[in-house]
């Protein structure tokens, strides 16, 4: 099976919180606009940066979430560039009207950083693990919400954000994820990335779902079923022709997330598919429910997002075509 | 200090213009909230036509000090006192509540001379706290090391909005970065939505509150200009924490007949509206 621009095999785990930290030390380091908001949260290396050379750059709130994300928009009006950094769940759940009134509504410049996002965060339980943010957010207008699925294109979205003037949020999990793409792989906001071709089936994932989804992508090859691998990277604005073309080709979805496929990449696949060009789409996903205290494992396995998971929804999406 | 007679009478004179021009834009909107845009009027007639630094003819300079109204509903006496200081023409009153109309129901930063977009109340402060942090950044420091702002950011809030968490989220980041160019004026005209403080929420004592975040804090009243110049100027001069001026006010102030009503969400009828002018005149 042919995988572009993937590494072979694939390179070094890291956390997609330490791969951001390192692209935005080299930003802080060039963009004296960039102003680090905390709400209680871990410096990382350009807070650390931040804290020792400017520290009028750098702030933390406290557990105020709500103060944290309009504080940031204030400075924003300021003329600054926040970037916040908070537990997905607190800035979603609990500033939810703070980004939309006071970021999103006046179209500000703030990025907010989804620390800790999606179902797979470990040990926490489901009052942390935050499944809904997807279909939130991306209900805003105005907003841009991207979902890296490891740390190279954590790296280039946390660039492209930084980049993009308006207001925008950054999927970040918990876990150490596996290296997955080189580094010369193309990146552009809102351009979902083709990682395997093929005609039988798409799968289309998002986040640190990438690599399981690359995994049931080979198992599928091994069988004779040609799936073609989409990293939906970007949530909002969504790539409407790539799931367009997906489904004229293809004829079979799988979506793969680790978020609530109410509203989430399944709701926002299933609502262009539907209305350009039906096709079948399963939604591999979390069904409905709250999470639990467990390991990575255990929690793939228990919501039924494993890459085995994905590969069967492939072999009875593509034998209902 | 006594201020000049000459700018109090000016001020009042202002404040009276915008009242009037609130009544004109509530009647074209034929909706609006005349117990607050009133109550507030005063203070932000000395604010916008004297205390502040600022521009009409160049909206954006980085330098202008800045108005949050975090009970941005209040907007009509907002709107008056920009078009007032030539911001736009009075003529964009006609479009107050309009469908594509600039001035929507509350503040919004399309208007030139807006600086917060509100509705959802509780939360300029924080806005006027993340502004004031923008001051400071890159700002020559004084003798003591303190940074030199480049501009002031005042906040107006409401009573009945301080309900908010969030307002006292503000209140306790702005004392721990010693925001001192953050200047918050309460206007406590004891009515909130649907009903008078004391029903509804009654967050006596207000001037303990603050103080008890070790606030730079004042009680006027805040239909005295004299008062309200003098609290102004006091506040610039206290260095190392952010101010709040208590400023006792009355509702719908302005018009004897509306007066401690709580007039709060409503239409003006030719009644009201002859009433209104008599008093404003």
């Amino acid at each position: 099976m042919k995988r572009n621009y993937v590494l072979e095999p694939l390179g070094e785990m890291k956390a997609m919180y330490q791969a951001y930290h390192e692209e935005m030390l080299e930003l802080a380091k060039k963009n004296g606009k960039i102003v680090l908001l905390y709400g209680d949260f871990p410096r990382g290396a350009a807070g650390e940066f931040l804290q020792k050379e400017h520290p009028d750059r750098i702030y933390d709130v406290g557990i105020a979430e709500a103060n944290l994300i309009t504080t940031a928009a204030g400075l924003a009006g300021g003329g600054y560039l926040p970037f916040t950094h908070c537990h997905s769940i607190f800035a979603v759940g609990r500033a939810y009207n703070q980004i939309r009134q006071n970021v999103a509504f006046d179209k500000l410049n703030v990025k907010i950083m989804l620390c800790n996002s999606g179902m797979l965060w470990p040990f926490m339980g489901g009052s942390h693990q935050m499944i809904e943010e997807i279909a939130a957010l991306r209900a805003i207008p105005n907003m841009v919400l991207v979902s890296p699925g490891d740390p190279v294109s954590t790296k280039k979205m946390t660039r492209a954000i930084a980049e993009h003037v308006g207001p925008a949020a950054l999927r970040i999990s918990n876990p150490a994820v596996p290296t997955v793409y080189r580094d010369d792989f193309p990146f552009a906001l809102g351009k979902a990335v083709t990682v395997t071709d093929g005609s039988d089936a798409t799968i289309i994932s998002t986040g640190m779902m990438l690599s399981d989804a690359l995994e049931a992508a080979e198992t599928l090859a091994k069988e004779g079923i040609k799936v073609r691998l989409l990293d939906m990277h970007t949530i909002k604005p969504i790539d409407e022709e790539a799931i367009t073309k997906a489904a004229k080709e293809t004829g079979a979805i799988v979506t793969v997330e680790d978020s609530s496929i109410i509203g989430g990449l399944g709701g926002a696949v299933a609502e262009i598919v539907s209305e350009n060009s039906p096709a079948l789409v399963n939604r591999v996903g979390i069904k409905d429910r709250f999470g639990q205290s467990a390991t990575l494992p255990e929690l793939k396995e228990e919501y039924e997002i494993s890459a085995r998971y994905i590969a069967q929804a492939v072999r009875e999406t593509v034998k209902k075509k | 200090m006594a201020h000049d007679a000459k700018l109090i009478q000016k001020l009042a004179e202002k404040a009276k213009i915008l009242r009037r021009d609130a009544v004109e834009m509530i009647r074209a909107g034929e909706l609006g909230w005349i117990g607050g845009s009133f109550s507030q009027a005063d203070i932000i007639a000395a604010l916008m036509f004297h205390h502040m630094k600022h521009d009409p003819k160049n909206p954006d300079l980085e330098s202008r000090d800045r108005l949050i109204v975090s009970k941005a509903h209040c907007c009509e006496t907002v709107y008056a006192a920009l078009g007032e200081a030539g911001y736009f023409s009075k003529e964009l009153y006609k479009s107050y509540g309009q469908m594509g109309g600039t001035l929507q129901a509350h503040t919004e930063r399309i208007v030139p001379g807006v600086e917060y977009s509100g509705g959802s109340l509780g939360q300029g402060l924080s806005f006027a706290f993340g502004e004031a942090l923008a001051a400071r950044i890159d700002a020559p420091k004084d003798s003591s090391g303190r940074p030199t702002p480049r501009y002031r950011v005042y906040c107006i809030i409401g009573d009945g909005e301080s309900n908010e968490g969030q307002i006292w989220e503000a209140v306790m980041a702005a004392l721990h970065y010693k925001v001192d160019n953050l200047i918050a004026i309460l206007d406590h005209n004891k009515f909130q939505s649907s009903g008078t403080i004391e029903e509804r929420m009654n967050m006596m004592p207000w001037v303990d509150k603050w103080k008890a975040f070790a606030w730079d804090t004042v009680e006027i009243d805040g239909h005295d200009f004299e008062a309200i110049l003098t609290a102004l100027e006091n506040a610039d001069k206290v260095k190392g924490k952010p101010h709040i001026i208590i400023a006792h006010t009355t509702k719908c102030k302005g018009v004897p007949s509306f007066e401690h009503k709580n007039l709060h969400f409503c239409n003006i009828s030719d009644e009201m509206y002859a009433e209104a002018m008599e008093a404003l005149k």
